[in-house]
């Protein structure tokens, strides 16, 4: 499990490092799935099974489509994929600095991050995410509405800045 | 104080409500009054100096003559200011009679108040109305460059004052006039110390203003309007004299050592400054610098810190009030005439206007300081002080006193005597009002020969 | 935009921010300053001008940026400490973040750059929303982590105050410049900040009463660069007269309101020994002055010369309500006497 562990948090740092040096849109899109993809792996490894869970559906449900709709929108002919010279120096800059500063901060509370919790011990009973999103439901009624309420916000204020023929994001097609 | 503090107040509606064919009568009418009112404080009975006290002002023999030296001076520059704003719509020329009484309210809260703080707030409150009377009604564009320069010295020298004051006030507890010179004994010792005395200083030296530091005052005496000029040289540069005395008491143990540079910047300054004059072609800069120097004889006579010296400046910022303020109305009355500050355009005017040359000698000699005048008192005490301070300063205040001479008669000849150039012989007549302004300059000058003590200040 | 819609996008505004003020656990706290960056974004791009999309977008990155590096903080601090409290900020590392995040927020001096040119974007009255109600909920969180990291914030602050003054100086578009004098202001705002939180809170009080009324004033002469300031005479006389005092009261003159503040802060700073920064502070708010008086010679204190029939704006009736511009430039002008009651009210 450990070994999976390594390669979920080697994968994250380099999909990131995927994502940062600046290839096509949809390259980066594609490094944006996978690092969250590979996000949810570690937070399952964490012991946020539920967390993880909403995170991926989420992702995979909602962001995963828009995300290709618009990198398909941004499509150009040429694109820029992670062997592309400029990508690459970004791509060789970051891993260095990566290494530097992992180099640097070697040691400390953090070693244990790729031990699975289920190998800790057997005190890992409390299901801390399950548990808070009980907990919230329960008592954070008033946040709930003001959360449902940012949500018909952001509706709007995508409406609003998106609608009409000759204005909004859909101007370029 | 809020017998004179009141009216000046009030002034403003009457600006305002007057009718304007009125208007500048009924303003010059009431100016006159309230300077009127203000001798009243010359009179000044009580033990301990101060007197007219209420919770935040009062007067005494240091403050008195410049206090009155204000109120006397508003009138006049209604008086000057009427010609050059004829052309202007009604309400223009009210905003600036309420600009020019603004000031003078000023000018009041901070000879009169008991308080640094209050003072210091005072002091920069002259700034605003200063200003707008520099760029607003100044005539050539580099007015708007002269505003800047006059705005900016101003406040880098006074904003570490005002630092400095803070931080006094914390040692001392207290900022009052009338307790502060009893406060016990400040250990300065550190080098930030004297950046503190420094601080302290600086912002009066600039104001005075102190050869090297002088920059903005030609500037801003060549583009004021006549009402600006006067109110320059003879109050506002006298706000930096004040403050120099009122703070030095507190600056005791560091003075003595550190004032060197200044008291030698300020000689040196006299000198330097009547050679300018010497060669200068521009009237109102001959004028300013001229103040300049004068001043250096005050900033001198303050830092020595003598009886005599303290005396000798006051007197000299009052006789130098007049006198240049005079000469600023005398160099307008010229310069509404032919439209020029340059000397060599206006000369001879003797055979054109013959009363005005008696009003020009007297004024030059009065800067030259010529012997019953109190100028001529003033420069002896000053002289004799830094005399007895150190011999060698004889060489710079006797080269100064000469050059001063030398400039002022220049400065006669060159506008008075000699043939009258063809292109000026349809001169227009001089005005009553501008007799009767130069001779409200004069004459409080010449009536201080026969009482000098009202301008002696702690000495008297 | 639908006046519905534009009442719901402020009163959603007014919403995020009261969320701010009253929370006391930093989840909700976050979440009303997220609503705050919502709401404003479609009044942003209102009137879809190129630069108003670019506007909007740049707000949205770095307030989105901040937003997260600010979630990012209390997280830390509810994992180092087991509290989601607001009061309870303890370990520096959280503080150091947050104070970051929140320099970013509003626009201190490091973080400054995208201010200028999101004001640059906007219309007048969005702007003005821009720099003075959206900086309350920011300040409402600064003002409540009062241990805070003092080097950081003098170092911000002074930071601040030279770069608002500095950048300034070679503008000519308006709303630029009240961008850097809005960083500025700020800067005097986080130096005293961990002496007297009540001074800042005055500090922001006269700041936004000013801004106010120099926004309106801009507004009201629909002016938006140096050059149609200088025909404001023709319209507005009498607020043409005292539009200079309120430019200079923002810089800080006696015996205007925009002295108060300065000079309670250096007071504060001079009883904490730290003279060299007060009178750093000081000589830097000289800078923000300069522009100030440009704006001033170029308003009032020169006459540009204009055609007759174009001097004749004045007679007419303006449609616009100047009573909230009468009030607000009254109190920007003439508070000075006021300040030993404000300071006997602010810290008793």
């Amino acid at each position: 499990m450990t070994y999976i562990m390594s390669l979920f948090l080697f994968g994250l740092v380099l999909g990131l490092v995927a994502v940062a040096s600046n290839p096509s849109p949809y390259f980066a899109a594609l490094g944006l799935v996978v690092v969250a993809g590979l996000g949810c792996g570690i937070l399952v490894g964490h012991g946020g099974h539920f967390l993880s869970l909403i995170l991926f559906l989420i992702y995979l449900g909602g962001m995963l489509v828009v995300f290709a709709y618009s990198a398909a929108l941004a499509a150009e002919p040429y694109p820029e994929s992670w062997g592309s010279r400029p990508v690459m120096v970004y791509i060789l800059a970051y891993v260095v600095g990566v290494v530097m500063v992992s180099g640097q901060f070697w040691g400390g509370w953090y070693e244990t991050s790729w031990v699975p919790v289920d190998e800790l011990g057997e005190l890992s009973v409390l299901r801390g995410d399950s548990g808070g999103v009980a907990l919230m439901y329960a008592g954070g009624g008033g946040m709930l509405v003001i959360s449902a309420w940012v949500l018909l916000l952001t509706l709007f204020v995508v409406l609003e800045l998106t609608r009409g023929l000759s204005r909004g994001a859909l101007r370029a097609v | 104080m809020l017998k004179i503090l009141i009216p000046t107040l009030m002034l403003i509606p009457t600006t305002w409500l007057t009718s304007a064919k009125w208007l500048w009568p009924t303003t010059l009418a009431h100016s006159l009054l309230i300077a009127l009112a203000s001798l009243s404080w010359l009179k000044n009975l009580s033990e301990t100096g101060w007197t007219s006290l209420n919770l935040y002002m009062a007067t005494d023999p240091l403050s008195t003559p410049l206090l009155v030296l204000t109120c006397w001076l508003l009138p006049l520059m209604i008086l000057a200011s009427q010609n050059h704003t004829t052309t202007e719509p009604i309400n223009r020329q009210r905003m600036y009679i309420t600009l020019l009484t603004s000031l003078q309210i000023f000018l009041i809260l901070a000879f009169g108040a008991t308080e640094m703080i209050m003072f210091y707030v005072m002091f920069e409150a002259t700034l605003i109305p200063t200003l707008f009377l520099i760029t607003r009604w100044g005539n050539q564009a580099e007015r708007l460059n002269a505003g800047t320069y006059f705005l900016f010295y101003t406040l880098a020298g006074s904003l570490p004052l005002l630092v400095a004051l803070l931080l006094l006030q914390n040692s001392t507890g207290t900022l009052s006039l009338l307790t502060l010179q009893f406060s016990g004994p400040t250990i300065l010792t550190s080098f930030a110390d004297k950046l503190w005395w420094a601080g302290c200083l600086l912002a009066f030296l600039v104001k005075m203003p102190l050869y090297g530091v002088h920059l903005w005052l030609p500037k801003a005496h060549v583009e004021a309007p006549i009402a600006g000029s006067m109110v320059l040289a003879a109050v506002l540069l006298k706000l930096g004299g004040y403050g120099m005395m009122r703070i030095l008491p507190m600056l005791e143990p560091l003075t003595k050592e550190l004032s060197y540079p200044f008291i030698i910047f300020a000689l040196w300054g006299v000198i330097m400054t009547g050679s300018i004059c010497l060669r200068q072609t521009d009237l109102k800069s001959l004028i300013a610098y001229s103040s300049v120097g004068h001043m250096g004889l005050v900033v001198g006579g303050i830092l020595i810190q003598t009886p005599w010296g303290l005396t000798g400046a006051l007197i000299l910022m009052i006789a130098h009030g007049l006198t240049s303020s005079a000469l600023f109305c005398l160099a307008n009355t010229n310069y509404e005439r032919t439209h020029s500050r340059t000397m060599a355009l206006a000369r001879g005017l003797q055979m054109a206007l013959p009363l005005m040359t008696t009003w020009w000698f007297i004024a030059s000699l009065a800067n030259l300081a010529l012997p019953p005048l109190p100028n001529l008192m003033a420069e002896l005490m000053i002289i004799t002080s830094l005399f007895n301070w150190s011999w060698w300063t004889l060489a710079l205040t006797g080269t100064g006193t000469l050059i001063t001479a030398g400039y002022s008669l220049y400065m006669f000849l060159m506008t008075q005597r000699g043939p009258l150039p063809t292109h000026i012989i349809a001169l227009e007549p001089s005005h009553s009002r501008e007799h009767l302004l130069v001779a409200l300059h004069l004459l409080p000058l010449i009536l201080l020969i026969l009482k000098p003590e009202l301008i002696w200040g702690w000495t008297a | 935009m639908n006046p519905i819609v534009s009442c719901t996008l402020l009163i959603t505004l007014g919403l995020g921010t009261t969320i701010t003020f009253a929370s006391s656990h930093w989840f909700l706290a976050w979440m009303g300053l997220e609503i705050n960056t919502l709401a404003i974004l479609p009044l942003m791009a209102q009137h879809h001008h190129p630069r108003a999309t670019e506007a909007t977008l740049k707000y949205f990155l770095t307030q989105a940026t901040a937003a997260s590096t600010l979630l990012f903080a209390t997280t830390t601090n509810a994992w180092l400490n087991g509290q989601w409290d607001i009061q309870h900020m303890t370990h520096p590392l959280p503080i150091t973040l947050f104070t970051i995040a929140l320099a970013l927020k509003i626009g201190l001096a490091p973080l400054h750059i995208w201010l200028p040119e999101v004001l640059q974007g906007l219309d007048l009255v969005t702007g003005l929303i821009m720099s003075t109600w959206q900086k309350l909920a920011p300040f409402a969180l600064l003002l409540q982590i009062y241990p805070a990291n003092s080097t950081l914030l003098i170092m911000l602050g002074l930071a601040s105050t030279l770069i608002g003054g500095w950048g300034g100086l070679n503008q000519t578009q308006l709303r630029k410049i009240l961008a850097y004098s809005s960083i500025a202001h700020l800067g005097w705002m986080i130096l005293v900040l961990q002496f007297s939180p009540a001074l800042t809170l005055l500090t922001l009080f006269l700041y936004i009463i000013m801004t106010f009324s120099t926004f309106l004033v801009f507004h009201l002469n629909n002016a938006t660069n140096i050059n149609t300031l200088a025909t404001t005479w023709t319209k507005t006389p009498a607020l043409t007269a005292l539009t200079p005092l309120l430019l200079l009261s923002l810089g800080g003159l006696p015996p205007l309101s925009g002295f108060m503040p300065k000079w309670l802060i250096l007071q504060e700073l001079t009883k904490q020994d730290l003279a060299l920064t007060a009178t750093l502070a000081a000589l830097t708010a000289l800078l923000s002055l300069y522009f100030y008086l440009r704006l001033s010679y170029a308003l009032a204190l020169t006459m540009f010369p204009n055609n007759p029939s174009g001097t004749s704006p004045w007679r007419l009736q303006s449609p616009q309500i100047m009573y909230p511009l009468a009030l607000s430039i009254t109190a920007a002008l003439t508070l000075l006497p006021l300040t030993p009651t404000v300071t006997a009210l602010m810290m008793p």
